[in-house]
């Protein structure tokens, strides 16, 4: 990341605060500016207090002690006037405008990339954090620059008041900038070198003090060493970070020893010469105040590049979502399946593995058909599914809707046409209606609707038995009812089962965790809904699923084995080829079976 | 005010975790810091009663001007050393803070406190994250006490040098700093009031913040088009937050309007008394302009100190809330392989009326392979958390060879048992801590974990792995790889059993296969019984072919045992278990008699 580039999120953060609040953006920085000229009046004000004395002009001298408390009072009440402002400004622009920028960024990625790889991952949730860092930067930025003609004001208050060859104090006020950047560049360095150790505290940290992972943790015991290696990962960022601050202390020493040596021979020049003795007072006064002014522009900048930190994973995510961009098509899906989904040669490999996930996967799922998709763990199933709701495009090959190149259909358009219920199903604590609803936006709040997609899940019941039926909130995290496993299973279906003309319908592993009964009668559900909305969109219903039983039903079935397709056909022309199908379906059947044997090793 | 100085006792309490040295090296600087601006005011006087005894010229003495730079310069560089001092002392007090939260949190006794909103809340006040701006942490509130210190020798030092001139200056620029630090105090318990205000709202926002970056939720968000909705959902939780700054930002801004009188007031007075004197020739113009100098210098400049002290206690009186909350109970020793019985236990999940398990007798016998069974919400998942102590009965008990759990304390108890939730924990840390971490009440066993690794088929995972066991499970540590789901179900049945391994003498299982196919199941199954050792397995399951052969399979329905025995006792009885394994099995049957 360049520093321009960073510049420039500086300035659009400045003119988005400007757009949304030009009153209190407007009064930081009159607040600022007309600080910076109190200072150059301060310092001129004692000079007359000084002057008067010494003349013996009691006027003057009076005048010039007044002028100088005013000023400074004025001053001190501006600055923190000024910071107020700039807290509820910063705060709010940057808790909730760019918040929603970062969110609504996130929210427009149409792949899964970001989501199922940890590094991305991080990246992903540091610029989610990113705000926090940000908010104040810009201005500070802004501070940054007027305490920067705080201090060519004093600088040239003293050539012109006092003796021009003070002027060349600008060269040695330009030390410790110089000097303290150096030390910055180190603390910046080591904040990115421990990074992942400050990661890992934080990951343990959430571990250790969340109910997800709590109850594991706390039947192994693990929570002391859990502890532990948090509180070593934090000295470990600790130490790194403190010896690029203990280097950044010299730097900036070094940095006032120069500018404190000029200064020197400036106040030798300014006595030695015939300067009055308001003249050596507005000196001094000018340097106390130039070191106040090249700390606060130290400060101004250290924080506005602290911020480049924060910046740097949320600039990552643009890019990364202008990239991603480029992959939705225009094209709008068919009104009804007429031909059904091709798959010609297809094949797909996540980053970063060898193996790929799918490897020239051909096949017709006929318009109105029940597909089953079968095969053991990590066969490429669910990969699957997932290139047909678009969340990859094949590495290879093509899918055709009806003709057309999936890829060239509009991603959300087409999405809006499909449904789903996944393994991995969300578990959205919010009110149980809200839950189900989304399912379906445009319905959100059709009673009648989210009943019929309960009744569906065959989680009437679950309902009427909840304290406050659809209105019940889900979840302990807002003091909600948490749900089994299972019950959880029965809401992601009830969801997936709200949008009424699906051209795709996916159930990934729909009843795994649920108890025989509900399995059966969701099956039988689900079959006559499939048939139902066969007729009505020719649309295609994708099941996976482990359990044998389900499957047979189906009017096509895809064995997948290391993602080759190596068997489809019916349950019947599948069970008479005798091949993988055949062996794996025995399996399952002999454990029912009465005489069933123990052990699967003979199937 | 008693209550506000012990307050502070106990900030500056926190200060011990810096350590003696880096602790003693710090007040050094700061005290010497803070005789910098009275020394400074001297040293000016000295300047400018040479200059004016020497008529305005040329009177400069060398020794002056040096002993002037030399101030200078050494307010420089105590500045310069105190402030990575500083940042250790308070990273040192912040880490020591967090690693005893994250101790406690992870000692409580039950899971039950953690997923209580209000203890959520608690959490998120008191977790002192130095990288979310809005978290107050003690480290900079107990550095900040010093700095009081500080400012109080520093005003103990201007005062001096006003009182060498007037002593009724210091009294009335005391008043001045007071009333400026009373302000910096309103206005910080303004902020923290809203802030407090922010966290239910922000964590509605975070449901669907983390909704839109995980996997799972990710997925359907996708499909169902939920992405422009949810960020409006964020928005308006935020704006509800944040809305109300507005005019607590107002409030503060016309509360310190009351500054300028007070700053310009007192400050005015002494500008003038001292300026008039001089010009009557009654004090030197040096001792004008040291108290110019120092005048300024009484007033406290920093309005964070007052904040960071308030948000640093707001944050340990969280986290003293949350310490009474999480009560400890002490380890006791570990015994023989146990009788495990269920007596009359009743249980509700806090916040709901319904009774999940209802006067439930169970007998769990040491070393046997027991199932359970049951319709979706009929308490399975519960049972197996009370056997694991995360939550404690309603009524009734359950006792370990005749000995009540809540006797024996759920720390000794959590020795002798190992749990393996669907929703394992996956920690971003090496392969070997992964299984290890499975139980980590004992020494790690370098047998055991090859061992278990042995028998769980964790071998040939290793294998590919990298750097093998030292390889980090997650792709964001460097050198680290992301696991499959079925790999990642290897290491959780390495972890279950090395704890069996190396103490645990209940293992039990809570749907552990059920996203896993045929053969990976039998597999994992298999495995388990073959190497459970003396163990007892307790396993919850839909997979009613896998059921089946464990040793005595009961039946949970209506918060009871409804019924118990071996597969073919309960298909023989015709109930609930044999019609819920013939609807399983008659799908097989069905499709086998049909042509």
């Amino acid at each position: 990341m360049t520093t321009w580039r960073y510049l420039g999120l500086l300035a659009e953060l400045v003119r988005l605060s400007w757009r949304r609040f030009p009153f209190a953006a407007a009064g930081i920085v009159a607040a600022a500016v007309v600080s910076t000229g109190l200072t150059p009046v301060l310092a001129l004000a004692l000079r007359e207090a000084v002057d008067g004395i010494a003349g013996g002009d009691r006027r003057a001298a009076l005048l010039g002690a007044l002028g100088a408390a005013l000023a400074f009072a004025l001053d001190r009440y501006l600055r923190d006037a000024g910071e107020v402002l700039e807290k509820v400004l910063a705060d709010h622009v940057s808790s909730v405008d760019l918040r929603r920028q970062v969110v609504s960024t996130l929210a427009r990625l149409d792949g899964l990339d970001h989501l199922e790889r940890t590094d991305l991952l991080d990246r992903v949730t540091a610029a989610q954090d990113a705000r926090g860092s940000l908010g104040h930067a810009p201005w500070q930025a802004i501070h940054a620059v007027c305490h920067a003609v705080r201090l060519g004001l004093l600088l040239l208050l003293l050539g012109a008041a006092v003796n021009p060859w003070l002027l060349t104090l600008i060269a040695f006020a330009a030390a410790p900038l110089w000097f303290d950047q150096a030390g910055q560049r180190a603390v910046a360095r080591a904040e990115t070198g421990t990074a992942e150790a400050f990661r890992l505290q934080r990951h343990l940290f959430d571990l250790a003090t969340g109910p997800a992972g709590g109850k594991e943790i706390r039947v192994a015991g693990a929570g002391p060493e859990i502890a532990r290696r948090q509180r070593a990962a934090w000295a470990e960022a600790v130490r790194g970070r403190f010896r690029a601050r203990v280097r950044a202390a010299a730097w900036r020493l070094t940095g006032w020893a120069v500018f404190t040596l000029g200064f020197g021979a400036g106040l030798a020049l300014v006595t030695r010469g015939d300067g009055s003795l308001g003249d050596l007072v507005l000196a001094i006064t000018v340097a106390v105040t130039l070191r106040d002014a090249l700390q606060d522009t130290l400060f101004g900048v250290t924080v506005a590049m602290a911020g480049r930190t924060g910046a740097e994973p949320l600039l990552w995510l643009r890019d990364y979502a202008r990239d991603q961009a480029g992959h939705t098509g225009t094209g709008k899906p068919p009104a009804v399946l007429r031909d059904g989904i091709t798959l010609e040669e297809v094949s797909f490999g996540y980053h970063g593995t060898g193996r790929p996930a799918l490897d020239r996967v051909g096949c017709h799922l006929p318009a109105g058909s029940v597909v089953a998709v079968v095969g053991e763990y990590g066969s490429g199933k669910t990969t699957l599914v997932k290139l047909l709701a678009k969340f990859y495009a094949p590495d290879r090959g093509r899918i055709l809707v009806d003709g057309a190149d999936l890829a060239d259909l509009d991603t959300a358009a087409w999405r809006a046409r499909c449904s789903a219920a996944f393994q991995d199903f969300g578990r959205f604590h919010i009110r149980l209606g809200d839950a189900v609803g989304i399912g379906d936006l445009p319905h959100l709040d059709e009673d009648a609707r989210l009943r019929d997609a309960v009744g569906a899940a065959d989680a009437t019941a679950l309902v009427d038995r909840l304290p406050d039926g659809l209105d019940t909130q889900l979840g302990r995290r807002f003091d909600g009812v948490e749900l089994s496993e299972g019950q959880w299973q029965k809401v992601a279906l009830a969801r997936a089962s709200m949008r009424a003309e699906p051209l795709l319908f996916v159930l990934d592993e729909p009843t795994a965790s649920l108890d025989a009964p509900s399995e059966h009668a969701i099956f039988e559900r689900y079959m006559a809904r499939a048939r139902e909305l066969a007729a009505r969109t020719g649309a295609i219903t994708v099941v996976i699923s482990h359990r044998f039983s389900t499957v047979a039903g189906a009017d096509r079935i895809l064995v997948l084995d290391r993602g080759h397709l190596v068997e489809q056909g019916t349950h019947q022309e599948l069970l008479a080829a005798g091949g993988r199908y055949a062996d794996l379906y025995t399996v399952q059947a002999k454990a029912y079976k009465r005489s069933g044997a123990d052990s699967p090793a003979g199937a | 005010m008693a209550h506000a100085v012990a307050d502070r006792i106990g900030l500056l309490k926190r200060l011990r975790s810096a350590g003696p040295g880096l602790l003693s090296g710090l007040v050094l600087l700061t005290v010497a810091g803070s005789l910098v601006p009275a020394a400074t005011a001297l040293a000016f006087a000295a300047l400018v009663g040479d200059v004016a005894r020497g008529g305005g010229r040329a009177g400069v003495a060398v020794t002056t001007l040096l002993a002037y730079l030399a101030v200078l310069l050494l307010g420089h560089a105590f500045g310069a050393l105190r402030e990575p001092m500083s940042y250790l002392a308070r990273m040192r007090i912040d880490g020591d803070h967090r690693a005893e939260l994250s101790r406690l949190a992870a000692q409580s006794t039950t899971v039950g406190h953690l997923e209580r909103a209000d203890v959520r809340v608690l959490i998120r006040q008191a977790r002192a994250d130095p990288e979310n701006f809005m978290d107050g942490s003690p480290g900079p509130g107990a550095v900040a006490q010093l700095d009081l210190l500080g400012r109080v020798v520093a005003v103990a030092g201007s005062g001096a040098v006003l009182a060498a001139y007037e002593w009724w200056l210091v009294p009335l620029l005391a008043v001045s700093a007071a009333g400026l630090h009373g302000l910096h105090q309103l206005a910080g318990r303004d902020w923290r009031r809203v802030w407090r205000g922010v966290l239910l709202p922000g964590m509605r926002a975070d449901v669907w913040a983390e909704a839109l970056v995980s996997p799972g939720e990710g997925k359907e968000i996708r499909v169902f088009g939920l992405g422009e909705w949810a960020v409006g959902r964020i928005e308006q939780h935020m704006r509800t937050a944040f809305d109300p700054m507005w005019g607590v930002g107002r409030r503060v801004l016309i509360r310190q309007s009351w500054q300028l009188p007070l700053v310009f007031g007192p400050l005015a007075v002494a500008y003038l008394a001292v300026t008039a004197d001089a010009v009557g020739g009654a004090v030197p113009v040096a001792t004008a302009a040291a108290v110019f100098a120092a005048a300024t210098s009484v007033l406290p400049a920093d309005p964070h100190q007052a904040h960071l002290t308030i948000n640093a206690l707001t944050c340990l009186r969280a986290f003293d809330r949350l310490r009474a909350e999480l009560t400890r109970v002490p380890a006791a020793a570990a015994g023989p392989p146990p009788l495990v019985r269920f007596e009359g236990v009743g249980f509700a999940y806090p916040g709901t009326g319904r009774r999940v398990l209802d006067r439930l007798d169970l007998e769990i016998r040491p070393g046997e392979l027991l199932a359970v069974v049951g319709l979706n919400g009929a308490g399975k998942s519960t049972l197996s958390k009370l056997l694991a102590w995360l939550y404690e009965p309603a009524s009734g008990r359950i006792t370990a060879d005749g000995v009540d759990l809540a006797a024996i304390g759920p720390e000794a108890w959590r020795k002798r048992i190992s749990v393996v939730f669907q929703d394992f924990v996956r920690y971003h840390l090496s392969a070997a801590d992964n299984v290890a971490l499975g139980n980590a009440t004992v020494p790690r066993d370098e047998q055991a974990l090859a061992a278990a690794a042995r028998d769980a088929g964790l071998d040939e995972v290793l294998a590919r792995l990298p750097r093998g066991w030292d390889t980090p499970l997650a792709r964001s540590r460097t050198g680290g790889v992301d696991l499959s789901g079925g790999q990642w179900q290897q290491v959780v049945l390495a972890r279950a059993l090395y704890a069996v391994r190396t103490g645990a003498q209940v293992l039990v299982l809570d749907e552990p296969t059920a996203h896993l196919d045929v053969r990976t199941e039998f597999d994992v199954f298999g495995r388990l019984a073959a190497h459970r050792g003396d163990a007892t397995v307790v396993l919850i399951s839909h997979r009613l072919s896998t059921v089946r052969r464990a040793d005595r399979i009961v039946l949970l329905d209506g918060g009871r045992i409804a019924e118990s025995g071996t597969h073919d006792e309960l298909m023989a009885l015709g109930g609930q278990y044999a019609a819920m394994f013939t609807i399983q099995a008659e799908r097989f049957a069905a499709e086998e008699t049909s042509p």
